[in-house]
Order: structure tokens, then sequence, then C-alpha cells
């Protein structure tokens, strides 16, 4: 316990100018990021960013070229067992012993670790009570991949690394896992999570770092990414076909659009500008339908951030050509 | 600080006990891949003895037929349960991811492998305790106190060859659906000149010796050794047990090469 207490304020990921190359190509190219105690921390970018590599290097499954890593103040050097002893891996594709039940199975896995939760509370977790006697072979996708949180939590991991974790899941199974998910922080577990489902970042993620061609673009808050929280609001809704554009009273805006019966208002003052608006509404009697209020979406602001990156490294290829 | 590595020394073979109890369950579960790599050679014993029942050999100086048979399907019970099962339940499970998976456990790596050998070394046990079993009780096969030296140092060193064997070629099998190809291939046709089915009578020289050099004729030859009524002494035949004995090493080469080898670099 004591130990624990002195690691509190330690980062429980450490990286400094990571960098790994196989032959000439380079990979992950200088990154560095912290980790804190009981963060769900979410790592996004295309295929091929480097995301995997970054990962399966803290993993310990590949080792790195260069720079600095500590997983819990240890070195991810593959084969350290005193790291795995800590952590949970939900690999994204990695099968089990096809023939054992999930009930055997976790309790197989649970005993290579010396501390291991009870085999009938990580079945609960999971909610796989049903399955118990169920054989790997004949579980769903969904209940395979709860089995794969399963044997990630059965060693009590202060560290949990979670690959696409709910893909395959349905709208209900999802919740549950992100409140399984939340429910570890809430006991001072740390989450390691990759995803390429931007609700899932959204609803889970306390910090987002956004990765292409091998490099940090971005990191913070799911609401401040990108400064996503300085973007001006998008006001829309639909115009019953006598009014036109130009009755709806002026509001402080940078644009505002019509397209078929859809208005779409963009502006830095959303409050005022949906006040007017209704109230002009209001008293002309006008139904205004779909009338919504909202910020740009984690997934518009990242589908901005890696497309420019795209972009940029286009021209810089075309430079070079020239 | 002795007493703190030999508790987890202790713990570590704890846990090969542990995997190797899980491993059995697996194996014994599978019908289509396990229990077949150990039916086969069971089935083969009984149609190709029952052919040839009260047959004699006569250019092996008369023998029954059955002590050349049986010793024979022993040793392709072996390298079926050994080298066939080990490589293409090894290549399924990595294909699977079975095998990083449990590179990110604490279970070291060695205590692992050592797991899966040592289940594989139960289900060796119980494949020449049921041949033999049906060698003695049904086809009047011999098994004599003199010889049993030679039959168990033949039996040991066969299957450490043909387990490191079955552990080391994965490296060369580029993907599941592969390895029954290359294990067919590495080991059928070298069963036709290897006593295994038949007699080496009125085989080509050249064809005898190229067998000589593999490991599957030394170890069926070994056996029909330990097993021929006119062989006098302890059952040791020490050609064939040389040749097990180098093909053993290079299997233990190639397997450690196998171990060290992470699963993670692979993709």
């Amino acid at each position: 316990m004591a130990m624990n207490d002195t690691q509190t304020n330690e980062p429980v990921i450490e990286v400094r100018d990571l960098r790994k190359s196989y032959g000439e190509v380079d990979a992950v190219r200088g990154v560095s990021f912290e980790v804190s105690r009981g963060e769900v921390f979410c790592l996004l970018g295309p295929n091929g960013a480097g995301k995997t590599t970054t990962v399966e290097i803290l993993e310990g499954y590949r080792t790195r070229t260069g720079g600095e890593a500590r997983v819990l103040g240890i070195d991810p050097a593959p084969g350290q067992r005193e790291l795995r002893e800590r952590v949970g891996i939900v690999l994204q594709q990695s099968g089990v012993q096809n023939d054992l039940t999930v009930a055997e199975l976790i309790e197989m896995y649970g005993r290579y670790y010396s501390r291991r939760r009870p085999v009938n509370e990580v079945i609960e977790l999971v909610e796989l009570s049903e399955k118990r006697n169920t054989r790997a072979r004949d579980l769903s996708g969904g209940q395979r991949r709860r089995l794969d949180l399963a044997l990630g939590l059965v060693g009590d991991p202060d560290l949990l690394f979670l690959d696409e974790p709910t893909t395959g899941f349905d709208p209900g199974a999802r919740r549950q896992a992100w409140s399984t998910i939340r429910s570890l922080c809430d006991l001072g577990k740390t989450v390691f999570l990759t995803t390429h489902y931007m609700d899932e970042a959204q609803h889970l993620a306390n910090r987002v770092a956004v990765m292409n061609a091998g490099q940090i673009i971005a990191i913070g808050r799911p609401e401040e990414l990108g400064g996503r929280d300085l973007r001006p609001a998008e006001v829309r809704f639909t115009l019953p076909a006598a009014w036109s554009l130009g009755d709806i009273p002026d509001v402080p805006c940078e644009r505002r659009t019509l397209e078929g019966d859809r208005v779409l208002v963009v502006t830095r003052e959303p409050v005022p500008a949906a006040q007017r608006i209704t109230t002009w509404a209001l008293e002309h009697d006008i139904d205004l339908g779909h009338f919504s209020v909202s910020q740009p979406t984690l997934e518009d602001i990242y589908l901005e951030l890696t497309s420019s990156v795209r972009e940029n490294d286009h021209t810089t290829a075309r430079e070079a050509v020239r | 600080m002795s007493a703190v590595a030999s508790t987890s020394r202790t713990r570590d073979l704890g846990l090969v006990a542990w995997q190797i109890r899980y491993e059995q369950r697996a194996y014994w579960r599978n019908r289509g891949r396990g229990v077949f790599t150990f039916v086969f050679p069971l089935m083969f014993l009984v149609i190709f003895a029952s052919l040839d029942k009260g047959a004699h050999i006569h250019s092996l100086g008369g023998i029954p037929y059955d002590d050349f048979f049986v010793p024979g399907i022993l040793a392709y019970g072996i390298i079926a349960t050994t080298y066939v099962n080990m490589a293409i339940s090894t290549a399924i499970l990595r294909d699977q991811g079975v095998l990083k998976r449990m590179q990110g456990t604490p279970l070291p790596r060695w205590a692992y492998i050592a797991a899966r050998i040592g289940s594989t070394v139960v289900i060796v046990l119980a494949m020449t305790a049921i041949t033999l079993a049906l060698g003695v009780a049904a086809y009047g096969v011999h098994i004599r106190a003199s010889t049993l030296p030679g039959l168990i140092t033949t039996l040991v060193l066969g299957t450490a060859a043909f387990t490191a064997l079955g552990i080391g070629i994965t490296r060369f099998i580029p993907n599941a659906e592969a390895a029954p190809v290359v294990v067919n291939l590495t080991i059928l046709p070298l069963t036709f000149i290897s006593s295994i089915w038949f007699p080496p009578i009125g085989m080509p020289k050249v064809l005898i010796d190229i067998a000589k050099l593999f490991p599957i004729q030394p170890l069926a030859d070994g056996l029909q050794h330990a097993f021929n009524p006119l062989t006098t002494g302890a059952g040791f035949d020490g050609q064939d047990l040389r040749t097990l004995a180098i093909w053993a090493a290079a299997g233990v080469f190639l397997m450690l090469r196998f171990l060290r080898q992470p699963q993670g670099e692979a993709g």
C-alpha cells in the first residue's frame, strides 16, 4: 500500500521523444506524452499513423529505436515480468484457447498473476454469467470481446491497455462496457485506449492525443482538442417554404446559409442568436423544425486535423519530386 | 534472496503443472484436430495388422510380421502426436494471436512452452500404452524385460526429437493453412522408405541410405530392434540412437530460436 501511495503523483506512463524505425521507414517519429493515474487516455489516428507501434512498445511487444519510455516506473522492454503482473492488455485481434470455456479461461489466465480477481467477480463484471460454461469457440463476436476484457482484468491490473475494445458491440453492450471501464478509473486504475469510434473517445477519455504520420499532432481534453471549444457553434433548423433567409432577424454570426429548407447559422454567440431566432419564430407563429445548437463534434475536429496533415504530406511529397 | 528465488521457481513449476492441465483439457476436447492425430495411427495399426495377421517376414529371419509392424506404427503414432500435432497447433495458436496474448501475461514464455511439451509427453505416453496394449493383447507382440532399456531410450529420444522439431518447424510455416501441407510434405514421403508401413525389402540401397539420414527411420528401426525376438542384448541400436540424438539437438536449436522470436515484431 505504501508503495502505491508514493506512486500516486508519478505518471503511470511517461514517454519522451519515442522513436521506432523499421529499416528506412520511421513509424514513430518523436512522440512525447504523459498519462496520470486514474486517467483514461485515448490515442486516435488513421491506420498507419504509428498508433499500434506506439502502444505495442508500451505493452512490451516491440523494442523502441530511440527515446525514453516508462510504464508504471518500469522500462517496458520485452519480457518484463514485473510489468506484466500489473498491466492488462486487451489486443485488437487475439484468440484464446477455443476449446476451453469462459470460466476455465478466466481461471487459467488468472493463475498467471500473483494478484488476481476472483473468477466469478470477473465473469459478472463483463456480464458473461450465462455463458460461463460455453466454449470460447461458440461465443458471438461481442461475447468474445467481453471475454477479452475479462482476461485483461483478471490480473487486477493498475494499467489497462484497450485496443478497439467495443468493436462488434450493440449500442446497449457498448454503453455497458463504457460504464465498466469508467468504474475501473474510479478504483484508481488507468486506461490507455485506442479506438476508431469518436463517440467512444468523447465518452470515455479524459484526454485525447491524435497521431498522424508518426507524430502527435494534437493533444488535449476531448472538448478542447484542436481548439474545439473556441470554434463557432452551429444553429440549424428548417424553415417553412413561405419564408426566406432574409426574413430571419439579424444575429451576430460568421455566416448563414439556406440549402433547400435547411438553415445553418454559424455563430460565436449561440445563446443570443438562438434566442432572437426563436423569439421571432414564436411572434410570427412559424414552426422551426429540427431546431438544434451544436459545437463541432470530436469527429469533425479529428477529420479536419488528420486531413490537413494529409494534404501537407502530399505537398511535401510533390515538392520533393520537383 | 535465494529463498525468494526458490519460491518463485516453485511457483513457476506450479504454473507449468497448472498449464499442462488446461492444455490436456483443450487437446482431448478438440475432436477434429487433437483426437484424430491420436486415432489415426491406431486405426492404421488395426487395419494393417489385421490384413497380415499370422504372416512372417522371411528376409528378417522369419520374425512375425506384427513384431515389425507394431513398433513401426508406434513410431508413426509418436510422430503424429508430437511433430504433426505440435507444428499444426502451434501455427494455429500463432495465427489466432494466442501466442501473442500469452506473451502479454506474466507466464514466462519458457513455462508455457514447457507446459505444451509436458502435455505432449502425456499424449505420447497414452499413445504408447494403447499401441503396446493392443499389440500385446491382439497381435501377440512381446515386451521383453531385456530390451526394455533400449526401447525406453529410443522412445525418449524420439519423443524429444520430434517434439522439438514440431515447435522449431513453425518458423518455416508461413500460416496455419499451410501447416498441414508443410507437415505432411516433410513426413509422409519419408515414412514410405523408413520401415513404417512395410519392411525395406528389395528397396534400392540409395533410398535406405537417404532414409537413415532423417529421424523417422532411426526411430522406427530402433523400436523394431527392441521388439525383434532375435535381438540379443539391451535393445540399443547405436546408429539409430546417434542419428536421433543429432536430430533432437537440431530440434532443440530450432525450438530455442522460435522461443526467442517475440510475437509482436511479426506484425
